[in-house]
């Protein structure tokens, strides 16, 4: 059992959320989770990019990179493969991972890093008072669509199946045990892991997004019978985001395949084989 | 059936030290979310709910030294196998219960319904424990709970209605749905 305990994640920093915000139960899930991994916080990186969740490597005590707009993936992918032995944890919102770094979601799936991204979803910007985020239903009234919105929402479930992610799942600070495991066993599996919280908005979010009509909402996939190393039904489920809250492992690999930052190790391990310094140089020179 | 708000902790064979152990940390949680909503109050400018907050702080702090010296007294420095990862906000009142330009009367409601849901789960959890000693604990436990929404219930009678106009009336909505 883990000598530590969440409060050694908690650090001295107080959130400046707005009182009721979904972050502050995603926060003390996170430390209870890092509690039951076990690893201490010097050997924990947490990467974010801009925005309201974003603030939560400066709340905690292991190493934290509060970085640039979408791009906490690129940084937490040079973080792994400079220190492959840190655990690397990205953090952020549904405007920063899909549509300012939307790009760069697939990238890190396809390769595969070990790293765990949380993704607090609000279906809204919520730093910058209330417009229009890539997750937000349409229709939905904002100051950036005052008569509801005309696009379709992405889909960050579908999205990282499809991409071929190994791990994904979906909770809420609403269930917070149930949050804690899913984000224990997320940074527990041996691959890129991807977990979308519906973390509500309690200033800008819609009703339906509250707290109280998620107690309502939620069902677990462990009640649906869901198995989840069946991807083609967790794809079927996850169609269903945006209408229904489903909670728990959509879908875990059985056989996770190695991670690139594994792979890169072997490679430059079989590279510098018997190899001096200069000769390890001279391969790259032509 | 286990309380769904803890994990990993088998309550049928919870010994009298486990639940020590255990009622020092629901003490220690509820103290540690008061502390934090006084925090957001002070932010938020909503000074009266703020004290009220620290209040409800120094009243927890109160029940988890109590019932630290009594586990210090009863079992000295033995090792404890209870952690605040097992368990999730059974007196601490959930985040979302916290506003901003929250009134007195506000505050008080969200301690009261902490209460009974704390009081809720010693009841629950006694029809699991089969110690005896861990029954007459989590019994004095749940009877402490009940009154402290009765004290909870006479604050709030005393407490001055709210203003007319909620003091969120005053932030400022979004411009442009103006």
């Amino acid at each position: 059992m883990s000598t530590l305990q969440a409060k050694d994640f908690k650090s001295s920093l107080r959130p400046i959320w707005c009182p009721g915000c979904g972050d502050f139960g995603v926060l003390q899930a996170l430390y209870r989770a890092l509690a039951a991994v076990g690893r201490p916080p010097h050997e924990v990186a947490f990467v974010s990019g801009i925005g309201c969740s974003s603030r939560i490597p400066g709340y905690t005590t292991a190493y934290g990179f509060n970085s640039v707009h979408g791009r906490s993936l690129p940084i937490a992918q040079g973080i792994k493969l400079a220190r492959p032995e840190l655990l690397v944890v990205c953090a952020g919102g549904d405007g920063d991972g899909f549509s300012i770094g939307g790009g760069h979601v697939a990238h890190a799936v396809r390769r595969n890093f070990d790293i765990t991204y949380i993704v607090m979803d609000n279906q809204i910007y919520g730093l910058t008072k209330g417009q229009l985020s890539p997750t937000s239903p349409r229709g939905l009234h904002t100051v950036t669509s005052s008569l509801g919105s005309l696009e379709n929402p992405v889909n960050p479930l579908l999205f990282l199946l499809a991409y071929g992610a190994g791990f994904v799942a979906q909770g809420t600070p609403v269930d917070m045990p149930g949050l804690a495991a899913l984000v224990e066993e997320a940074i527990r599996f041996p691959g890129f892991s991807f977990v979308n919280v519906q973390s509500p908005c309690v200033t800008y979010g819609q009703e339906s997004q509250q707290a109280k009509a998620q107690k309502q909402m939620m069902k677990t996939l462990d009640s649906l019978g869901h198995d989840p190393s069946d991807r083609l039904a967790a794809m079927g489920l996850a169609q269903q985001y945006g209408e229904a809250l489903h909670t728990g492992v959509f879908y875990r690999d059985p056989n996770p395949p190695p991670t690139y930052d594994a792979l890169v190790r072997e490679r430059q391990r079989h590279e510098a084989d018997g190899r001096t310094r200069d000769q390890v140089f001279e391969l790259f020179a032509h | 059936m286990m309380p769904s708000n803890v994990r990993g902790l088998d309550f049928q064979s919870l010994s009298l030290l486990d639940a020590l152990d255990f009622a020092v940390l629901i003490e220690e949680e509820a103290r540690e979310r008061y502390e934090e909503f006084a925090h957001q109050m002070e932010l938020h400018r909503s000074p009266e709910a703020a004290r009220f907050f620290w209040f409800m702080e120094g009243n927890e702090e109160k029940h988890r030294s109590a019932l630290a010296a009594q586990r210090k007294e009863r079992f000295g420095d033995a090792p404890s196998r209870v952690t605040r990862a097992m368990i999730f906000d059974i007196e601490a009142p959930d985040y979302d219960e916290a506003r901003a330009f929250m009134t007195v009367r506000e505050a008080l409601s969200a301690a009261l319904r902490a209460e009974e849901k704390a009081a809720a789960f010693f009841a629950a959890a006694l029809a699991v424990v089969t110690d005896p000693g861990v029954k007459a604990l989590f019994a004095e436990l749940h009877e402490e709970e009940v009154e402290h929404q009765r004290l909870v219930m006479v604050h709030l009678g005393r407490a001055p209605a709210d203003p007319a106009i909620h003091p969120s009336e005053f932030a400022d909505d979004p411009v442009a749905i103006d």
